[in-house]
């Protein structure tokens, strides 16, 4: 294989497939990203054989069709540091492949590419379509609340949840739970799927791009691929028992607060502070027109701070994780927000956006 | 046929109860000695005291008539009525120990009182006892045991190694000599000084000189009388805790004792530093009126009874806790050894064989803080950690002031090395932090202190139950234990099957995985006993078991050996540690930081000797 092509399309179509390659594995081969110059075109492909990427250059000078593996952590670091405008990329018989770029070259040891596993070929039975940008969005207002556990267990992913022209994302670790959802083009019949977080991570630096492009989601009985112009992503699914995310958030409740979104984030973040002891609490108390909040470390001091409100329903108090609450307010675009609750043991929900709901539990004494 | 058995069969089986290896003998001659108030007592074995143990002492001496009784059984001077079994002052009042010895043996005893003109001596062979004959010897008494064992060949085949038997020895010597700081002990085998414990030293440098200087300057001063009671000692930091209990002794009236309730109660004052399976280090001398303790009750005289055991471990665990409440820990890394021997305090101290001194004189070189400390640090221990240190007691309910070290370090740069260490250059020298370790203090603390502060612990409830499948016998437990957990904040409810919900996990933890909690909790470590009993007696114990494994689970599953920290994470460890109590070392007892000051560096790297 032999090329010259647009240094910042190099970054960009690597970048996309960088990521995956695993750093601990017993088959070192896929620490490696598959590159196949032919026609104009170069593909790029990287896998741990549960999650896979593709990404496409194009208008590329093949001098000489072929296909080479580099090494995946040193490749990126070093396209990384060029600045000058054309690179060159070619592979010797012996696994080598010499990069020139300016009046540096480089040449990297990588493997054979005939050992290097196919590519999956994937179609799934149900397909979505939806704004790039969009997805992106709910992506990252929902990605946060996912437990991040070492384990298959199901909420260590996102689950995509389709039902009628209606696409939910919701993450959940058992505290808090956020969910998003946004109208689209599909199919009738409803479709589930809980996604690896890393699947939707290496989705996300290819979409970071391309805001306005067509994302097209295909689900399958295990699997699920996302395609974005000649981006492809695949990974495997995770277990489908994901929690009854519905039942969870409450339908009734016995006071209503609405609050400034910023104003409240302020005061938390401030509060928050002299919360830092033991355990991390900042209780929210709700009266006479006014959102009480305060927290207290032992030992180190105590602070307090009033918010404007308005308050429908008896006075309450309830208390949470600061961190937790932080998290959602952070990406809200809503002015004002609303907060139903009903007592200090069960879930308060919380109004962050038309389309965007957080429930939060509150921390209680035994 | 029924038949009276010849009494030196009778002997020979009563000699299994006092008899069992030659530091047996030689803890009965030794105590014999002890009665006779001897200031001076050498010790000698060959061959690991098969072929012979002498016990040499300058005490009062036998008459000629008592010589004639020595290995006669029930034969003592200690104990002229049973009336006097109630006030026991002597180590020996059986008189059972020279006759079980004489039958399983070649035994001599030579003797010569302080005001006789010469002495006398009496031969015994398997039981067969000579005539008392004229013999020269200086005032005071030698017994010497020859082929031990020699007609109970069943007895002599369990005897171990001359090297283990040696071992075993001196360290019951050193035991001994704890509680008589006014006797000079030596100790001899084969020809050679193994151990040298002149008369007139503190306990401090006699427990320094029998178990290491390193082990000694690790030791706080503990002192406290109530009424009649009185105890005092040293207690051992927690970083020096075990797992056996070799090294915690109590001795009552001089008498080394094995009082299960009582050792527990210097335990439990080592509980709010200490958890799990490890055993403190402690050196106590109890000292009672004698007719309130009960010593006849263990043939080799290891047990006591106390009249009032619930007052004894009240006395006992105060004045340890006091003890260790004044005194910040801090282990310095050349008290921990590394790289330079082994790898734990525990592998130092350790009897046998006696440490070279290695670590007393590295000790002493780097001790005094030559080089001035600036920017508010100090070299652990070098200002509270001198080889006296006395047991301040901090005032109730103030708070401890923030430690200084490890205050100092957050927020400086680092790198962290292993995955799981800390490291700082400061001007006293390296610091190396085991994060591990100083999280698990950290998150100890928390725990303890939420469930101090009130009775209710706050929980972080959950969304979702999560519903884990456990056996029949361990869900029992969990649902029996129910209201402890919740106490800790723990919430778990029956869900039908064998699966129980975890509503509910402690606040303090809100990061951990509640199955994950709930898997540590069963596995849990056996060794913090029984659980669960139904018996009402047991109730409180069991409720204190459940509750030392539930922090003992939550400090495991809380950590981070190997996760990566950024600065802000170690920065607010380490502010969090600096207000911990015992912030230098962690609930098992290990060092969470070690400080390796120039000097030591120094010595490590041959620049100086
Ligand atoms: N080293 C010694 N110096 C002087 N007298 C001794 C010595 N050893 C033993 N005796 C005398 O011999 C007696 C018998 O000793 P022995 O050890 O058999 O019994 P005891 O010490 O009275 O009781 P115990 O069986 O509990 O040890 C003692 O009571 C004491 O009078
Ligand atoms: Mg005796």
């Amino acid at each position: 294989m032999k090329i010259l092509c647009d240094r910042q399309q190099l970054q960009d179509a690597f970048s996309v497939v960088g990521g995956i390659p695993p750093v601990k594995t017993p088959n070192p081969i896929v620490q490696n990203v598959l590159l196949r110059a032919e026609g104009d075109q170069v593909v790029f492909f990287a896998t741990d054989y549960e999650l896979s990427a593709r990404s496409v250059m194009a208008s590329v000078q093949v001098l000489e069709p072929g296909a080479v593996l580099l090494p995946a952590r040193e490749t990126g670091q070093l396209l990384r540091e060029l600045s000058e405008p054309t690179v060159s990329l070619a592979g010797s018989d012996d696994h080598r492949t010499t990069i020139e770029c300016g009046s540096g070259s480089y040449q990297l040891v990588g493997d054979d590419p005939a050992e290097f596993p196919a590519e999956p070929q994937f179609d799934g039975t149900v397909e979505l379509q939806v704004t790039s940008g969009a997805f992106l969005e709910m992506f990252r207002r929902t990605s946060f609340a996912v437990a991040r556990e070492e384990t298959r267990y199901a909420i260590n992913g996102l689950l995509l949840d389709y039902d009628s022209g209606n696409l939910r994302l919701v993450g959940t670790d058992g505290r808090r739970l956020a969910l998003c959802h946004q109208e689209i083009e599909g199919p009738d019949e409803p479709a589930r799927a809980v996604v690896p977080l890393r699947a939707l991570q290496a989705l996300g630096r290819a979409i970071d791009g391309e805001q306005d492009a067509v994302l097209r989601v295909q689900l399958g009985d295990n699997r699920i691929a996302f395609q974005l112009g000649t981006t492809t992503v695949i990974s495997q699914l995770l277990d489908n028992r994901f929690p009854a995310y519905e039942q969870v958030i409450p339908k009734v409740a016995e006071t209503s607060i609405e609050v400034d979104r910023l104003q409240l984030e302020r005061g938390v973040r401030r509060v928050a502070v002299l919360s830092s002891g033991d355990v991390r609490m900042v209780r929210f108390e709700f009266r006479d027109a006014a959102l009480l909040l305060s927290a207290e470390s032992s030992g180190v001091g105590r602070a307090k701070h009033t918010i404007d409100a308005t308050i429908e329903g008896p006075s309450s108090a309830i208390s949470f994780n600061p961190d937790y609450l932080l998290d959602a307010l952070k990406v809200s675009d809503r002015e004002i927000i609303r907060i139903d609750m009903t007592d200090d043991s069960t879930p308060a929900r919380f109004a962050l956006g038309e389309t965007y709901t957080y429930v939060l539990m509150p921390i209680s004494g035994s | 046929m029924i038949r009276v058995l010849p009494p030196e069969v009778v002997n020979q089986i009563a000699a299994g109860e006092v008899v069992e290896r030659p530091f047996s003998v030689v803890k009965e001659l030794v105590e014999n000695s002890l009665d006779a108030g001897a200031t001076r007592i050498d010790v000698a074995l060959d061959d690991g005291g098969r072929e012979a143990i002498v016990v040499v002492d300058d005490g009062a001496g036998f008459t000629p008539a008592d010589l004639g009784l020595a290995f006669v059984s029930h034969a003592t001077s200690k104990l002229a009525q049973l009336a006097d079994l109630d006030h026991v002052a002597s180590l020996g009042f059986r008189g059972e120990a020279l006759a079980s010895i004489g039958s399983v043996s070649r035994a001599t005893i030579r003797s010569r009182r302080h005001d006789a003109g010469g002495g006398h001596e009496v031969h015994c062979d398997g039981g067969r006892t000579g005539d008392v004959r004229p013999a020269a010897s200086p005032p005071g008494t030698r017994v010497e045991v020859r082929d031990l064992f020699h007609n109970t060949p069943a007895r002599r085949r369990f005897l171990k190694t001359a090297r283990a038997e040696r071992a075993r020895v001196q360290e019951l010597l050193a035991r001994l000599a704890l509680a008589r700081l006014d006797v000079d002990f030596t100790l001899r085998a084969d020809g050679r000084e193994l151990l040298r414990l002149p008369a007139g030293e503190t306990l401090r440098e006699r427990v320094g000189r029998a178990f290491g200087n390193a082990l000694a300057e690790q030791l706080v001063d503990v002192e406290l009388g109530q009424g009649s009671l009185r105890v005092e000692g040293l207690a051992g930091r927690p970083e020096l805790a075990r797992r056996d209990a070799t090294l915690a002794l109590l001795y009552v009236n001089g008498r080394l004792a094995r009082d299960r309730s009582a050792l527990q109660a210097v335990r439990q004052a080592y509980r709010e530093h200490l958890m799990g399976a490890v055993q403190p280090v402690h050196f106590l001398l109890l000292a009672m009126p004698p007719d309130e303790v009960d010593v006849n009750v263990h043939p080799q005289k290891a047990e006591v009874r106390f009249l009032d055991g619930r007052r004894v471990s009240g006395l006992l665990f105060e004045a340890t806790r006091a003890a260790l409440r004044g005194s910040g820990a801090a282990p310095r890394a050349g008290a921990g050894a590394v790289g330079v021997g082994g790898d734990k305090p525990r592998a130092i101290v350790g009897l046998p064989p006696l440490p070279p001194d290695l670590f007393g004189r590295a000790e002493r070189t780097s001790g005094g803080g030559s080089s001035p400390l600036p920017s508010g640090l100090r070299a652990v221990g070098a200002a509270d950690r001198g080889p006296h240190t006395a047991a301040g007691v901090r005032e109730a309910g103030a708070e401890p002031a923030p430690d200084a070290l490890l205050g100092g370090l957050a927020g400086q740069p680092f790198v962290q090395a292993l995955g799981c260490y800390l490291v700082f250059a400061t001007p006293a020298g390296l610091v190396v932090v085991d994060q591990h370790a100083l999280h698990e203090r950290v998150t100890f603390e928390r725990l303890r202190r939420r469930h101090d502060e009130r009775g209710a612990t706050l929980v972080q409830r959950l969304l979702t139950p999560e519903i884990v499948e456990v056996g029949a016998a361990d869900k029992a437990w969990l649902l029996d234990q129910g209201e402890v957990l919740a106490a800790e904040g723990f919430v778990v409810e029956d869900f039908g099957g064998a699966a129980v919900a975890i509503q509910g996990i402690p606040a303090v933890l809100t990061r951990a995985r509640p199955a994950a909690l709930l898997r540590a909790l069963l596995d849990g470590d056996a060794a913090c006993g029984p659980v669960g009993e139904p018996d009402a007696d047991a109730r409180p114990r069991a409720r204190e078991a459940v509750v030392e494994r539930f922090h003992s689970m939550a400090c495991r599953s809380s950590v981070m050996a190997g996760d990566r920290l950024d600065d802000a994470e170690v920065r607010a460890l380490l502010r969090e540690a600096a207000r911990c109590e015992h912030a230098h070392n962690c609930p098992h007892g290990r060092p969470t930081v070690l400080t390796f000051t120039g000097a030591e560096l120094e010595r490590f790297f041959k620049r100086r000797v």
